[in-house]
């Protein structure tokens, strides 16, 4: 690192800086605004200079300082031939652009703005050809993208511009995104993110196996910036910037970035087939087709625009060829094309700018009337054309001295015949913008009389039509510097030589061929024309709609069909997709083979296992029925009960039996407030698929149990069975996990559980009193009911079973600690056993001789319980310690105490409360929707005829 | 022993507590109308936290016999977690208020959500993740069905709770068939167990059930479905809530789990995974693309940065995770802006969500189009702003972990995703003019924080804020 080196940030940063000055400026004028935005573009121009000899004499200047030294950023900059070259067009055009704008822009347009953008653009693109980071790179790159956003939208109120601007973003944007992942895979190749470390991994990078998606994806960076085919429609509608952009962006710096991009991997990228057949051929393509367009074009910048295309296609064309010679030519006509292609743009603007419209069949023999004008644009024209003495016709003569032997797919005719027919185009367009705009008579029809602009517009193209001309007729000026780029290209020195007459090569046959066709072109394009015009163009840009549009119905297709709304179809994705998930996880894992023998099936349990499949259809079918489907749910909870007691579970059967029966009942008694149907929803195909996602899941689910079942596992159970008793000091292995391992998650559960009868009573209070209340209360309630609600035969069975149930529950809450049982069954059993009051003698009625109060049970079974864990503190034992011990009280047989037991009561207090409280809950919503209350065990009488009961009711 | 535990998990018992106290507190004061002032005070004390955890806590501290991990990764994302929680708090007073939805639950709920996060991130084992996952879970419901008076708001959360609940029983099933295996449900048990190659198949489903699980919560395809429709249903802070802080504390339970339970067999969750990444990555933005609704369209897009951030974790690195974290922090801060103007986007004091009805906002409000331009190319990862720097990094990662294939998948959706980012921007500045405009939007609280979040997203350039070194550092805690 020198200390010139240091110049290199600098350099990079300048106009970034600068472009904060035309916004403090722009009160002082268009004048001071303009001066100002020339300093950093004259002060980094400066800089440059001072390394401009070292670089020529083959000094590479490197600087960097870590940046994200982690994501491999680094800010490096390096300045080598290639580098030099691309950072001079682009700050000389920028200068000569901010004194061109200074004319052209009006006193009501935004200027500061434009200026400031200007020098964004400007330093991002500065910061591509001078990067040493692909990182840094990239992120000149987009800067490009979004700098050139705001250019080109300068002018919002133009329709056309807003459809340009978008593309211009879409595509480059994409196209710089998909480079990310080309730096990316050449970045971990070459082992550094740093260029110089690629450029010299060539061979690795040529050798890897991720070269191809590597390629792939830098050239769809570099396609769609530099506009090449299929990319190629964004350019043209770009146009509707301002001339200035257009200018700059489209002639010199932007498109050219994909150009440079190519030339700069040029050593680790090309020579390879891939980029041969990818390059050359995208680039032939884009150039004949391109110039055939542009013939066609009566904008003058589109026209100009279309030509642009085309010799970005010429260049790439020849970076893909990947011969030495191939890229001397290339980087010669980086060159030109920059002198003649900016200069004919301004041109353009001025035309546009005087005559007021840029429509080439509306204008002619502006040179009488704009000499000057004339004169740039001429000169420009014809070195686009390829003339001899202008420095155009030099690199197309290196250019179609490649072309002519250049095989493709062994093809010795293609590439040559394609590329003479791309420069006859180009010749004939070149023409037309002559004769069709300069020649010709004086029109009187102008939209504005035009005439000459002053000075500081022409003065910018008249500069660089000095360099057409002076490299056309000297063309060994121009060696050092193409020298010096083209080393940098290829990695090894070059040794150009230019010069107008090479002999009698093919090259100078085609060009004669090409300029003969042109003029003959010119002169048949009226009629070709009109057919042109008949045979309705194919347009890119109804292309690009086309496909945007596509891809938005497509979108909508898939979204609308995914996410329709619907959740049962979310359900069935969510459902298919897991069980997919599980059925590769069980491929993946391989099973270990079974090792337990199946059991023999005794016929009840063969008889129960077909009732349960049975009574499961019916749910399916008969669902719509709700009734009907709960009486079949009770008869499926029992099957399922009675599965617990044949896989040996009686904890599970006696809790699965009890809360069955609680929960029939409860759902019972609010079915009452439902429709009695169910509507059906779906049609046949769609329940079928339905059908098909459920039994997926069920067999997987079952097949999963099977698997287990009959293999022989490391269960944790045994550590259960060894330890329940010992630690717990219970038999009753469920029961122990229940208040003992696991009493942090009962205590927990018992919370939750009387949470859960608060809400519902809760959410029953705010429903009843909102619109739904009294919804219910309007409701009617008017069909058929029994004569006798409260059934004498019912009551009485029921007063009878109530001490029975009550014990049972007693019985059972006691010897849960070492049998099967415990405070949540034994909770339920007393729900049962009061639940069947509620339902036989009515609410009313029962309620006034319930003693406690719902809410208050729950609340003291939280605290009994947590009172019960917080007791083992006092013998210095966490939280929920238990503790048992043996009493022996003379009558009585010795027996067991353990805090378990008081824990346990706590469980049995909040099962209670929670869904006696639930009930509660559902007796109130009955009142509310007219039932009416009895205060009398029984509501029949049976003295009176049962007809007048009801209607003395109503 | 129990103090020291206790002592541990002190910031989320600080939470827990101020959310108890303010809802009695409040329930029997003024109700709604000390809403505003519980809303400040819960994000001053998000905040107070999030300083408090980010400058202290050294090391690796474990509470109630590892079920509680408070490490470099855990502390990390509750920094994130707590300051996008309170931003997206601060963002959503105006609108609450004058939609009459500012109710003294919400500040509470979201402060519960919040602890449920913070248990989340830190969970050492089953339970802990699980009883974290619901208390957020459970808030969430609630917050998405905030606004009762509207068909959407509630058929959101009743959507949003439905699916959730299947979520979790898989997730529970899958958790009970790793303890089965394991025989434990601490992490530092199981990955003793899930060793490489040798998992037992019970396992392998367990496993695979978990990750269908905390899909879900991360909204992956195929466990992405609620999504959009709770995005859409839900009032718009919300939204920009669920599109934060949620997100991130899911991803860090994932890889937290992943890494702490089964890190002994990264290739056998790497893939699924991977696969995970790349429908989200793909779906998110070729459906987006359709979208007219902004809120519906940055559900999809939060589907497809999921699809990145899974892209870090895939990789089974620590690079991976580095990775994966910097992607959360940056898409939230890019989301917290994002959603500031969303916010901000109205007619007639009536929320508009029309992507169209942005038609030239440039020229009403240039300063606001430009924020917002920021944001959307940060978001759709174009350089040099920040969002570029998480992408890369996560591309990065897979790369590096050998998950080339996806790294490249992923830069192809980035170059789909790009389309509908600048969709908006194209009508920002070139759209329609239309005459039933927005207005201009006076809140000075929304405009702050797109005017910061976009700031953020150019300065950050400079060093990413440092957040790389932390991000590492709580990597490299997981990854071991």
């Amino acid at each position: 690192m020198t200390s010139e080196s240091s110049f290199l940030p600098i350099i990079a940063l300048l106009p970034f800086l600068g472009a904060l000055i035309p916004g403090v400026m722009i009160r002082a004028g268009r004048t001071a605004t303009a001066t100002f935005t020339a300093v950093p573009t004259v002060l980094a121009l400066v800089m440059l200079g001072v390394l401009a000899p070292g670089v020529l004499n083959g000094t590479v200047y490197t600087f960097s300082i870590p940046w994200l030294p982690q994501l491999g950023l680094e800010a490096a900059f390096f300045l080598d031939g290639l580098g030099l070259m691309f950072a001079c067009m682009i700050l000389g055009v920028g200068l000569l652009i901010t004194l061109y704008a200074r004319y052209y822009l009006s006193g009501e347009d935004p200027v500061g703005q434009f200026y400031t953008y200007l020098l964004l653009f400007q330093g991002a693109m500065l910061g591509i050809v001078i990067s040493d980071n692909i990182l840094l790179l990239l992120i000149f790159w987009e800067l490009t993208s979004l700098s050139s956003f705001l250019l080109i939208g300068y002018w919002k109120h133009l329709p056309e511009g807003r459809q340009g601007a978008r593309m211009a973003l879409t595509v480059t944007g994409a196209g710089g995104l998909a480079m990310i992942g080309g730096m990316l895979i050449l970045g971990n190749i070459a082992g550094s993110y740093n260029l110089t470390d690629i450029l010299a991994a060539g061979d690795l990078i040529k050798a890897s196996d991720w070269y191809t998606p590597a390629v792939i994806l830098i050239l769809l960076g570099a396609f769609t910036k530099s506009a090449q085919f299929p990319f190629h429609f964004w350019l043209p509608h770009a146009m509707a910037a301002p001339t200035p952009v257009s200018a700059y962006l489209h002639s010199a710096t932007m498109v050219k970035a994909g150009v440079f991009l190519m030339a700069r991997m040029w050593p680790a990228l090309s020579g390879t087939e891939l980029w041969f057949y990818l390059v050359a051929t995208t680039g032939l393509v884009t150039m004949v087709i391109a110039a055939v367009i542009a013939l066609f074009k009566d904008d003058l910048k589109g026209l100009l625009a279309f030509s642009t295309v085309s010799h970005l296609g010429l260049l790439t064309m020849l970076l893909g060829f990947g011969t030495e010679a191939a890229a001397i030519a290339a980087v010669f006509h980086i060159l030109n094309h920059l002198t003649f292609k900016a200069a004919l743009f301004m041109t353009a603007g001025i035309i546009d700018h005087e005559a007021h419209t840029r429509d080439i069949k509306r204008l002619g023999g502006l040179a009488k009337l704009m000499p000057i004008t004339a004169v740039i644009g001429i000169v420009a024209a014809l070195s686009m054309a390829g003339i001899p003495l202008f420095n155009g016709f030099l690199s197309k003569e290196l250019m179609l001295e490649e072309a002519s032997h250049t095989n493709w797919w062994e093809n010795p005719w293609i590439v040559p015949v394609l590329a003479t027919v791309g420069a006859l185009f180009s010749v004939a367009y070149s023409l037309r913008f002559i004769f069709h705009v300069f020649g010709g008579p004086v029109r009187d029809d102008y939209p504005s009389k035009p005439h000459d602009p002053p000075m500081g517009m022409w003065l910018s193209p008249a500069f660089l039509c000095i360099f057409v001309v002076l490299i056309g007729v000297a063309p060994f000026l121009a060696e050092p510097v193409v020298n010096m780029a083209a080393s940098a290209v290829t990695g090894h020195t070059t040794h150009a030589h230019l010069k107008i007459w090479h002999g009698l090569t093919p090259a100078l046959y085609m060009s004669i061929i090409a300029v003969a066709g042109g003029a003959v072109l010119l002169l048949l394009h009226r009629p070709l024309d009109a057919a042109w015009i008949k045979a309705g163009p194919f347009y890119a840009k109804s292309a690009f709609d086309a496909v945007i549009s596509g891809c938005v119905s497509l979108s909508r297709v898939i979204s609308d069909n995914l996410h329709n709304g619907a959740i049962s179809r979310y359900l069935a994705i969510f459902t298919a997709a897991t069980v997919t998930a599980g059925y590769m996880a069980y491929l993946g894992g391989g099973i270990a083979p079974q090792t337990r023998e199946m059991l023999p099936i005794a016929p009840v349990f063969a008889v129960g296992w077909v009732l349960l499949v049975c009574a499961t259809g019916v749910v399916v079918f008969q669902h719509h029925m709700r009734y009907r489907a709960l009486v079949v749910l009770g008869v499926i909870g029992l099957m399922v009960s009675a599965g617990f007691v044949f896989l040996s579970a009686p904890d599970l059967a006696l809790t699965q039996i009890s809360v069955e029966t609680v929960t029939i009942m409860l759902l019972l008694l609010a079915l009452h407030f439902l429709p009695k149907t169910t509507p059906v929803e779906k049609d046949t195909p769609r329940r079928l698929l339905d059908g098909a996602v459920a039994l997926a899941a069920g067999v997987g689910v079952a097949s999963l149990a099977y698997a287990f079942m009959t293999r022989d596992l490391d269960s944790i159970s045994f550590y259960h069975l060894a330890n329940s008793y010992k630690e717990g000091g219970g038999t009753n292995v469920v029961n122990v996990i229940l208040v003992d391992f696991r009493g942090y998650d009962t205590y927990g559960e018992i919370i939750v559980l009387g949470i859960a009868g608060l809400v519902i009573f809760a959410l029953m209070e705010a429903l009843l009193s909102g619109p739904a209340g009294a919804r219910l209360r309007n409701s009617g309630y008017n069909f058929d009911r029994s004569h006798d609600r409260h059934p004498l035969m019912m009551v009485v069975s029921t007063r009878v079973m109530m001490p029975i149930a009550l014990m049972v529950g007693v019985y059972i809450f006691l010897r849960g600690h070492n049998q099967p049982g415990g405070g949540f069954v034994a909770g339920l059993v007393f729900s049962i056993a009061l639940l069947m009051q509620y339902m036989a003698s009515g609410f009313a009625w029962t309620m006034r001789r319930q003693q406690f109060e719902y809410h208050a049970m729950i609340g003291w079974g939280v605290v009994i319980a947590g009172l019960t864990g917080a007791g083992a503190w006092l013998s210095g034992t966490p939280f929920l310690t238990s503790a048992f011990g043996y009493v022996h009280i003379p009558p009585i047989e010795e027996f067991e105490l353990a805090t378990a037991a008081l824990f346990d009561l706590g469980v049995f207090l909040c099962v209670l409360g929670a869904v006696m409280l639930m009930l509660y809950s559902l007796s109130r919503m009955a009142r509310h929707a007219g039932e009416t209350v009895n205060l009398e065990p029984l509501d029949y009488d049976p003295s009176r005829p049962a007809k007048m009961v009801e209607k003395g009711k109503a | 022993m129990i103090s020291a535990d206790l002592n541990i998990i002190l910031p989320e018992i600080l939470l827990s507590v101020f959310a108890m106290a303010a809802l009695v507190g409040a329930v029997y004061t003024g109700k709604d109308k000390v809403a505003p002032a519980l809303l400040w005070a819960t994000a001053a004390l998000f905040l107070a936290l999030a300083f408090w955890i980010g400058v202290t806590g050294e090391g690796t501290q474990v509470a109630f016999n590892g079920m509680f991990v408070n490490d470099g990764f855990a502390r990390f994302a509750k920094v994130v977690i707590l300051v996008s929680a309170a931003a997206v708090l601060l963002m959503s007073e105006g609108y609450m208020a004058r939609r009459g939805l500012l109710r003294f639950e919400y500040p509470l709920l979201v402060t519960l959500a919040v602890v449920g996060m913070m248990m989340m991130v830190s969970a050492g084992d089953l339970m802990a993740l699980y009883m974290g996952l619901e208390l957020q879970s459970l808030s969430l419901y609630v917050v998405a069905s905030l606004r009762r008076d509207s068909a959407k708001s509630t058929e959101a959360g009743l959507k949003y709770f439905v699916l959730g609940a299947l979520s979790s029983g898989l997730l529970l099933y899958g958790a009970s068939l790793t303890y089965g295996y394991a025989g434990t449900t601490l992490f530092s048990g199981i990955i003793q167990t899930a060793t490489e190659g040798s998992m037992p198949v019970g396992l392998l489903i367990g496993l695979v059930m978990l990750i269908s699980g905390l899909a879900f919560k991360v909204s992956a395809v195929p466990f992405h479905m609620w999504t959009p429709d709770v995005y859409e249903g839900s009032p718009t802070p919300v939204t920009a809530f669920f599109a934060t802080a949620p997100k991130v504390a899911a991803m860090a339970l994932f890889a937290r789990v992943m890494f702490d339970a089964f890190g002994n067999a990264t290739a056998d969750w790497g893939q699924v995974i991977a696969l995970l990444s790349v429908l989200s990555m793909f779906l998110g933005s070729i459906a987006a693309i359709g979208q007219r609704d902004i809120k519906r369209l940055m559900a999809y897009s939060s589907i497809a940065h999921m699809g990145y951030a899974l892209m870090g974790l895939a990789a089974g690195t620590e690079l991976g995770v580095q990775a994966m974290l910097i992607y959360m922090a940056i898409y939230v801060t890019m989301n917290v802006g994002t959603f500031a103007f969303i916010l901000s986007m109205e007619r007639d004091g009536q929320p508009v969500t029309d992507i169209e009805s942005l038609g030239m906002y440039s020229t009403k409000e240039p300063g606001k189009a430009l924020a917002m331009l920021v944001l959307l190319f940060s978001l759709a990862g174009v350089p040099p702003l920040v969002g570029f720097f998480g992408k890369f990094y996560v591309l990065r990662a897979a790369y590096e972990g050998g998950l080339a294939w996806l790294a490249v998948a992923g830069v192809v959706a980035s170059v789909i995703g790009a389309f509908y980012y600048l969709r908006i921007v194209f009508y920002m500045y070139f759209g329609e003019d239309r005459e039933d405009a927005l207005d201009g939007g006076k809140s000075p609280v929304l405009w702050g924080f797109l005017m910061v979040s976009a700031v953020i997203m150019v300065v950050g350039v400079v060093n990413l804020f440092g957040i790389e070194g932390a991000a590492q550092a709580a990597a490299a805690t997981l990854v071991n």
